[in-house]
């Protein structure tokens, strides 16, 4: 117990790093992934394609191995930014697809009679998704939303491979300093849990509020 | 899918059809940059791939390869058969059970499997339990996606119309038979997507299996270009037999639901 | 201990540099080990392994269980075109402590992430480790060790034509990379509180790293340094090591006995020759100088 209270500055920062990383990454790739379904579900073939193996991608590749790849292939191909900025596109472009797959299945869950009668209103195919279908489709995958959003938490834990100290690196590092596993590894799981419960509960409010009942 | 939009008429056809070049160019574009400024790194050089023209270093990979599919397939069995028992229990008409069970999958759905291989290296010998290297990866991943499994196996529960196990209450069967003869299959066949993508998942889980050194791809991939200093091009190669692999996966299940 | 640091170090350092000067961008595989180092080798007397100890256990199982690396070019680096082919200084006298307990080269090797080294032998997964691991009073709490068998250095590394970086005195306020895990990760702090460090799982990221300016310099072990400076024209190793590294051959904390028998291995095959037969196999490849003189058994705090 003490070495938890002992290291707490370098833990709560560990701590912060976490939080502000999957903030911006879960905003990142909520948005992307909304418009990777909208390039899926779209007409032109070659956007769906495009969005077909985007989603591919990313879901059949371990993120450890992008994270390398992204960190160490980007900066040959012109590209050379902040460790912390590049995990953060790394995450976002992982966890979009991961979006795109749940928001797609919200997309399914749409009647098809809204479509058409949204056609038959005469809404193009941008306005009949902008304003028909993505809203039903996304108030219908709040709670898979929510279970994406968990993962992209947890998966910052492993922005420690490739030099970010954040929650389980710092963890890791003061387990090394003072060889007491089981307070710090609880200390930081239960921090997880709790970040999870919040989004949980978070996801179920948002989900109480947006729910169309049928 | 396709009723989203009407069979295109003439002008619709137009439209697609310059957005279809518009984007096409705009994608072309974007990859033939990122490969000739790699090309101008001389990253494309090929020196640095002739390394991978040889059958000892793919034999290489290809074991480490084995190791992640055996670790997965480890993963699979055990979390599958844990997940249904875990799943049965969350909805058990029991209450001590039903808690135990949903106190069980919603810790080790919200905690790290990174962490928890952390806790199965340094905590679990502390207290006299010392895995061999296999299962020192294959426990914690099991952990987390036995409660990953139980979620799918409940929602596909939960999907079955109430009068599936009404029916079979009235005709007789016990509520034991009803689960494992009319709810149980149908449920699984219900959620077969997303227990192919739950296994697509744990397959790369297995890569955390770098922390306890287990014999895995991306373990192997990291040895790799230690020795040969070719790291980027490593892990791309490595990348490419994760994608052929768990495509190949994806695809076969998909053409199995048919 | 000092002054052979110095000159092993300088050694080290004078090759890195005219490998830089004139060196090509290929790899350097290690040396195989040959096979008159092994043969000749001291082996134990049966009086030497009492029933009961720890070196009796290892025997009658009939292979050493040993935690080093697989990706440490010249100290323990596997042949990924024939994996069973480990090779290294590190790897070397492992097999040569198998040979003096079991009569044969065998050896189980448990690559341990750098992290779990201390698990591995207080659980009893692996009976030695040998993994360049620096002797610190600190660690010898958790774990027995044997030796010194090495004396190393952090030195610093910077990529090639960067002016105004001699050594560590000017990281003052400088990106500096390290490895995870490694002594640089408390010692650059230490020396530089004000440089940013970054740290990196492997070598060959580290190194990729600070090729493409993620960081203004590299401060690793010296003959990592000098191995990857040899293959690589575009890294300079510069200045000399700033810490003396002490490496001890890991044992379970409390194991007196083997301890002492571990010792006794050591001192034979320093005077025997094997030692700097090991070393010229491996680090001396990389090195224009003759062995340096072994450190002396138990001479550092916590040995």
């Amino acid at each position: 117990m003490a070495a938890l209270l002992d290291n707490l500055a370098p833990l709560l920062h560990g701590l912060l790093t976490t939080l502000w990383m999957a903030a911006l990454s879960a905003a990142g790739a909520l948005v992307l992934g909304v418009v990777v379904t909208a390039m899926r579900v779209s007409p032109v073939p070659v956007l769906r394609g495009v969005a077909f193996g985007y989603v591919q991608l990313f879901l059949n590749v371990p993120l450890l191995a992008l994270l390398v790849l992204f960190v160490f292939a980007l900066p040959d191909a012109g590209v050379l930014m902040p460790l912390p900025a590049t995990a953060v596109v790394v995450l976002v472009v992982y966890e979009a697809a991961y979006v795109a797959e749940a928001v797609r299945s919200g997309v399914n869950t749409v009647v098809l009679g809204q479509a058409e009668a949204a056609r038959a209103l005469g809404l193009t195919f941008r306005q009949a998704l902008g304003s028909v279908i993505l809203p039903q489709a996304l108030r219908a995958v709040v709670q898979p939303l929510g279970n994406v959003m968990i993962a992209l938490v947890m998966n910052t834990s492993l922005f420690a491979a490739v030099g970010i100290v954040e929650l389980t690196a710092a963890a890791n590092k003061t387990n090394l300093v003072h060889a007491q596993p089981i307070p710090i590894f609880v200390g930081a799981g239960l921090t997880y849990m709790g970040l999870a419960l919040l989004i949980g509960l978070g996801t179920g409010w948002v989900e109480r509020r947006v729910a169309i009942l049928r | 899918m396709t009723l989203l939009h009407d069979t295109p008429g003439p002008r619709a056809r137009r439209r697609i059809f310059v957005w279809s070049v518009v984007s096409g160019l705009v994608f072309a574009g974007l990859l033939g940059l990122a490969v000739a400024r790699f090309a101008a790194h001389g990253q494309l050089d090929a020196a640095r791939w002739a390394p991978f023209a040889q059958w000892p270093i793919w034999q290489y990979l290809l074991v480490g390869l084995l190791g992640t599919l055996e670790a997965a397939a480890h993963v699979a069995v055990l979390s599958a058969v844990a997940g249904v028992f875990l799943a049965l229990g969350r909805l058990s008409r029991v209450r001590v059970v039903r808690w135990l069970a949903t106190g069980y999958i919603e810790v080790a759905r919200t905690v790290p499997v990174l962490l928890m291989i952390y806790v199965t290296l340094f905590a679990l010998p502390g207290v006299g339990v010392n895995l061999p290297l296999l299962w020192k990866l294959v426990l914690p991943l099991t952990v987390a996606n036995s409660a990953a499994f139980a979620e799918i196996f409940r929602a596909g529960v939960l999907s079955l119309p109430s009068g599936q196990p009404e029916a079979a209450l009235s005709l007789g069967l016990t509520r034991a038979q009803t689960m494992r003869f009319v709810v149980l299959p149908q449920a699984v066949r219900h959620v077969t997507p997303s227990l192919v993508s739950q296994l697509v998942s744990l397959v790369k889980d297995t890569s955390l299996g770098y922390v306890v050194a287990f014999t895995e791809l991306l373990h192997r991939a990291q040895v790799l270009s230690a020795y040969n200093h070719l790291l980027v091009q490593t892990f791309l190669v490595v990348t490419v037999i994760y994608l052929v692999c768990n495509g190949s996966l994806s695809f076969v299940a998909h053409r199995l639901r048919r | 201990m000092n002054l052979r640091t110095v000159l092993v170090v300088s050694g080290l350092l004078a090759t890195a540099l005219a490998g830089c000067g004139g060196g090509g961008g290929s790899a350097v595989p290690p040396a195989a080990t040959s096979p008159d180092l092994l043969t000749g080798a001291p082996i134990a007397d049966a009086a030497a392994i009492p029933p009961g100890s720890t070196m009796e256990r290892i025997k009658k199982r009939g292979k050493l269980i040993v935690a080093e690396a697989l990706d440490a070019p010249l100290l323990s680096q596997q042949n990924p075109t024939n994996p069973d082919e480990v090779t290294g200084f590190d790897a070397d006298l492992a097999k040569l402590l198998a040979v003096y307990i079991l009569g044969k080269p065998e050896v189980e090797i448990v690559p341990p992430a750098t992290e779990t080294r201390e698990a591995l032998l207080a659980n009893g997964t692996v009976d030695v480790v040998f993994n360049t691991y620096t002797i610190t009073p600190e660690r010898s709490e958790q774990v027995t060790f044997a030796g010194p068998y090495f004396l190393s250095g952090l030195a610093v590394a910077v990529k090639t034509g960067t002016t105004g970086i001699k050594g560590i005195d000017d990281l003052a306020g400088k990106k500096v990379i390290v490895g995870a895990n490694t002594p640089a990760v408390t010692e650059v702090p230490k020396r530089q509180p004000t440089a940013a460090v970054i740290s990196f799982g492997t070598d060959p990221q580290a190194v990729t790293a600070l090729l493409q300016g993620r960081g203004d310099a590299y401060v690793q072990d010296l003959t990592l340094l000098a191995s990857n400076a040899k293959a690589n024209p575009q890294l300079t190793v510069v200045g000399n090591p700033f810490t003396t590294e002490p490496y001890g051959i890991g044992l379970k904390h409390g194991d007196t006995d083997f301890k002492q028998f571990v010792n006794d291995w050591l001192k034979k095959i320093q005077d025997n020759g094997q030692w700097a037969a090991a070393w010229r196999n491996s680090l001396g490849t990389v090195v224009d100088a003759d062995p340096p003189t072994p450190p002396a058994i138990g001479s550092v705090p916590g040995s």
